[in-house]
């Protein structure tokens, strides 16, 4: 299954402990910055020490905001619809991972 | 080139009107899109609607899907007539799903229409876009880390803005101590740039294909050990399969089904590496033989043991 390591391209891991800045947020996720603060404002995103500087997030925000471009993109749905269905989708995420867990990893 | 029956697959009749289509393709998108629904296939279906509503929820393309009249079935081997020109089409695409990825009846129909509306202006100078993919790795890749091949269709713009896709292989290196979710940043891998501007980054959302042992919740890992009756009654040492070799395990006396006994750091590593979770199923050996029954039979004796005590109906 392993391709040739030769020529091989390595890249940066963006873990959960590393933070990026509302424009870097947006700019990673081909999206515009207002509808990040829109998602922001509907809850559906947490900033880190939401103070009054510079928001700034956990770079595990990535795969939230693609998931609410992919929503908005081909369901059509509004930054509300989006909030609510991130939850709903993260309480079922919970569940299913609680379920394979007790049923034992298979 | 296998034909596709648009409207078969959006569920809705030739004479269908626009806004008909519209509801039928938000039904299905609902009910197929890749990040709400778990069925097996959805992404696969989801593709299939996507692409169906891309041609008949736009006017143009809906006409010329048309001009190749109904009496084409589903599947049936197609080659476009002769005549067959859409470059005289222009249409902005931000079609569901990314248009990449439509099938090769969609793009030899809609080859000539793959417009991005509007001129690019190739003066000016511009960063390629961030691009996002996934990757598929296994649970070993991120404990011993691995290169992995993947091949993605890309769409890209010519000297005169229009799209062309085509397929591309990267062979990229899983670093060791990546989890599910998070995302590998390859820099300049991304959308060329114009004008002499850089290229984007691209990104992977990195996602763990199933694995027959454990399942993964975070950076902890799950494990299902089936235990003898003798092992959780007593207290054992076991031998328990982690994904870096075998590992003993401490069966406490007296551990019951269901019981989670943690190997601390033997999940996915990481500065600070995850644990596996060993949860115990007791599991009885079958009463084939005479002597196995006997046994059985002589615990039946032994044991004043009831464990529908508490149910309030006796024995």
């Amino acid at each position: 299954m392993n391709g040739g390591s030769k020529g091989a391209i390595a890249g940066i891991v963006l873990s959960e402990q590393q933070t990026v800045t509302l424009d870097e947020l947006a700019g990673l996720c081909t999206v515009e910055q207002s509808w990040v603060v829109e998602l922001v404002e509907q809850g559906a995103l947490e900033p880190l020490g939401p103070g009054s500087g510079e928001w700034s997030f956990s770079a595990a925000a990535l795969g939230r905001v693609r998931t609410a471009a992919r929503l908005r993109r081909d369901l059509e749905l509004d930054a509300a619809g989006i909030a609510l269905a991130l939850e709903l989708l993260d309480e079922i995420d919970w569940l299913r991972a609680r379920l394979h867990a007790l049923e034992g990893g298979l | 080139m296998e034909y596709k029956d648009y409207y078969k697959v959006m569920g809705v009749g030739r004479d269908a009107k626009p806004d008909e289509i519209k509801r039928a393709y938000r039904k299905l998108a609902r009910k197929y899109h890749p990040d709400v629904s778990k069925e097996p296939g959805a992404e696969e279906k989801f593709k299939e609607v996507a692409e169906a509503y891309a041609v008949l929820g736009d006017e143009e393309k809906r006409k010329a899907y048309d001009e190749l009249g109904s009496n084409w079935q589903q599947g049936q081997d197609f080659r476009p007539p002769p005549n067959w020109d859409t470059q005289g089409f222009e249409f902005h695409t931000n079609a569901p799903g990314g248009a990449a990825g439509f099938s090769d009846f969609f793009e030899e129909l809609f080859r000539g229409m793959h417009g991005v509306g509007g001129r690019q202006a190739r003066n000016v100078r511009m960063r390629g876009q961030n691009e996002h993919a996934r990757i598929f790795i296994d649970l070993e890749d991120a404990f011993h880390g691995a290169t992995r091949t993947l091949n993605l269709r890309v769409s890209e713009p010519d000297a005169h803005g229009r799209v062309h896709h085509r397929n591309r292989t990267l062979n990229v290196r899983i670093p060791k101590g990546v989890r599910p979710g998070q995302h590998i940043r390859l820099s300049g891998q991304g959308g060329a740039g114009m004008g002499g501007g850089e290229a984007g980054d691209l990104l992977l959302e990195v996602q763990f294909n199933p694995h027959t042992l454990y399942s993964v919740e975070g950076k902890d890992l799950n494990l299902k050990l089936p235990v003898t009756p003798w092992e959780a009654a007593l207290g054992a040492k076991v031998t328990v399969p982690t994904p870096e070799g075998a590992v003993e395990l401490k069966v406490p006396a007296g551990a019951k089904s269901g019981q989670r006994l943690r190997l601390k750091g033997r999940g996915l590593p990481g500065r600070s590496p995850g644990d596996l979770y060993a949860r115990l199923e007791v599991v009885t050996p079958p009463a084939h033989g005479e002597k196995e029954r006997a046994f059985y039979e002589k615990m039946a004796e032994t044991f004043d043991f009831d464990p529908r005590a508490g149910m309030g109906v006796g024995r």
